[in-house]
């Protein structure tokens, strides 16, 4: 009954009950399971706060397993994930992820700082370490917030995080998706930091759409069955979905 | 000596009267429904009394602070671990007094040798539409349910002393405490129920309860706008209009004082 001293520390709750994050597998037996990733997931800091947006094909090898999958988790009321790998582990930590914030500001009588819930998010790419090492759980995401602005982080498969100054851009279409941010942010006229929403949009569909176009894992806009890449902006009042009548509209007019 | 049964029964008698004796002048608090969904509401020095515990499960409870807390950690910890390993719909205020809090209550009750938990609380749950909220008196022995007016009224008190929640209920039977009011108007009358409860509070435990009485000049305004020149108001409610699935949310100071400025 008595409580594990926690601290607010939701995954020691966790762990002081069994759970573990990332059971140590023996590396040969997960060697020809095959896995779903692949994915292109990017986050782009615009005038109001932050533009996230994903993909929504979940592949496994060569094949197609999914045409609607969800890569953008809310985490809080400000807070999104954008997820690249492998999707068991990644949905997974967002749902320990999310817990613990609310687990924190429950319990502890205050919100989590922006840097502790960074931190929160390195500490279970940690956790995951086996399941990267093994090669059957890797997960490389984007933390998205808004805390006097919009924060942008991005990090490695081992947990180490970094805050981009002004976009970042997850998965196997990543390259591509940089590459097109890159050059629109140098070159473009004006940076993408002083970018309205509605043009910031227009940015991040045509920048999917260019790594649709050479990575295979990567779903363009998928006309005949409706699909359309999920359209996020994280800004001072909240979060809200760019809705579906929109980017048809903008597919239509723009891409 | 617990050897001894009529030995073990006379340690749990006095171990409910130095329980009683200490929760007797404690703060009342009054839960209320309003239109948008269920008001706490008490008045305290310091410490803080009303808590969230999950995305609609909420409680407010008077008695040593300690003990609030390790109660408020449990419940946080069992609602949350459920919360995760299943669905934020099985995490019930229902289960969470049946199985987590209430049996621990009574162990910590019954074994004379450790200290008893000093507490008594009121639990709300916000259901999708009234008729599905849930309120749940939890006492420092473990038990729980309701009187008949509470069972039948989407109200209730918790106070140090049983005549003291007699005349605060009613006062709200008496007052439309059923009303769906706004918020505004819910505080003031919460505010107000307050008062009577605490006006007989103060006196702490008589030997012979039926000795409290109201003076019968009191006016409940009145005391109320005397307490308010030295203690503050605390107060949350959980809101069905909310955004998002947490519907928890205290009362800022600026609310509350425009709520109470008529009085």
């Amino acid at each position: 009954m008595d409580p594990v001293p926690a601290g607010g520390d939701f995954l020691a709750v966790l762990k002081s009950r069994g759970y573990e994050l990332a059971p140590r597998l023996a590396a040969a037996a997960a060697a020809h399971a095959p896995l779903t990733h692949g994915t292109t997931v990017l986050a782009i800091k615009y005038k109001d706060g932050v533009l996230v947006a994903g993909d929504r094909r979940a592949t496994a090898g060569h094949l197609v397993m999914y045409e609607r999958a969800e890569k953008l988790i809310n985490i809080d009321a400000r807070s999104v994930l954008a997820i690249a790998g492998v999707p068991a582990v990644a949905y997974e930590m967002a749902r320990v992820l999310e817990h613990s914030f609310q687990y924190y500001q429950r319990s502890q009588l205050q919100e989590m700082s922006t840097p502790g819930k960074v931190r929160s998010l390195s500490k279970l790419l940690k956790e995951n370490l086996p399941m990267t090492l093994q090669g059957v759980g890797m997960v490389v995401p984007i933390f998205a917030t808004y805390d006097e602005g919009g924060k942008v982080f991005l990090y490695d498969a081992l947990g180490a995080q970094f805050e981009s100054a002004d976009f970042a851009a997850s998965g196997s279409g990543a390259l591509a998706v940089r590459s097109v941010l890159h050059y629109l942010n140098t070159w473009g006229g004006k940076p993408l930091g002083k970018y309205s929403e509605a043009e910031t949009v227009v940015v991040a569909l045509r920048a999917l759409d260019t790594a649709a176009a050479s990575d295979t894992a990567t779903g363009g806009y998928n006309s005949k069955a409706n699909v359309f890449p999920n359209v996020r902006a994280i800004t001072e009042d909240g979060i809200h979905d760019i809705e579906e009548a929109e980017l048809a509209k903008l597919y239509k007019s723009e891409i | 000596m617990t050897e001894e049964p009529y030995r073990w029964v006379e340690a749990i008698a006095n171990r409910r009267e130095y329980i009683e004796d200490q929760l007797a002048r404690g703060s009342p608090i009054v839960l209320l429904n309003y239109a948008d969904g269920l008001l706490l509401l008490t008045v305290s020095r310091e410490t803080r009394k009303i808590f969230e515990v999950y995305d609609r499960i909420a409680f407010a409870a008077l008695g040593h602070p300690a003990d609030i807390e390790r109660l408020r950690l449990a419940a946080i910890d069992l609602a949350h671990v459920e919360g995760f390993h299943r669905a934020v719909a099985d995490v019930s205020l229902r289960r969470l007094v049946n199985f987590g809090l209430s049996p621990a209550l009574k162990t910590a009750f019954e074994q004379v040798f450790s200290a008893p938990h000093i507490v008594k609380m009121v639990l709300a749950e916000l259901g999708e539409t009234p008729d599905h909220d849930l309120i749940v008196k939890l006492d420092y022995d473990g038990s729980y349910g309701r009187s008949e007016i509470e069972m039948r009224e989407p109200f209730d008190v918790v106070a140090g002393t049983h005549p003291a929640e007699k005349l605060m209920l009613e006062y709200l039977v008496e007052h439309d405490g059923h009303a769906k009011r706004d918020l505004a108007d819910a505080v003031r009358l919460a505010a107000q129920t307050w008062a009577v409860g605490m006006q007989l509070s103060e006196r702490g435990r008589p030997a012979d309860e039926r000795e409290l009485k109201l003076p019968p000049d009191f006016d409940a305004v009145k005391a109320l706008r005397e307490t308010l020149k030295t203690r503050h108001v605390e107060a949350a409610v959980l809101d069905r209009t909310r955004r998002g699935a947490a519907k928890f949310r205290l009362l800022d100071e600026k609310e509350i004082r425009t709520a109470l400025k008529d009085l």
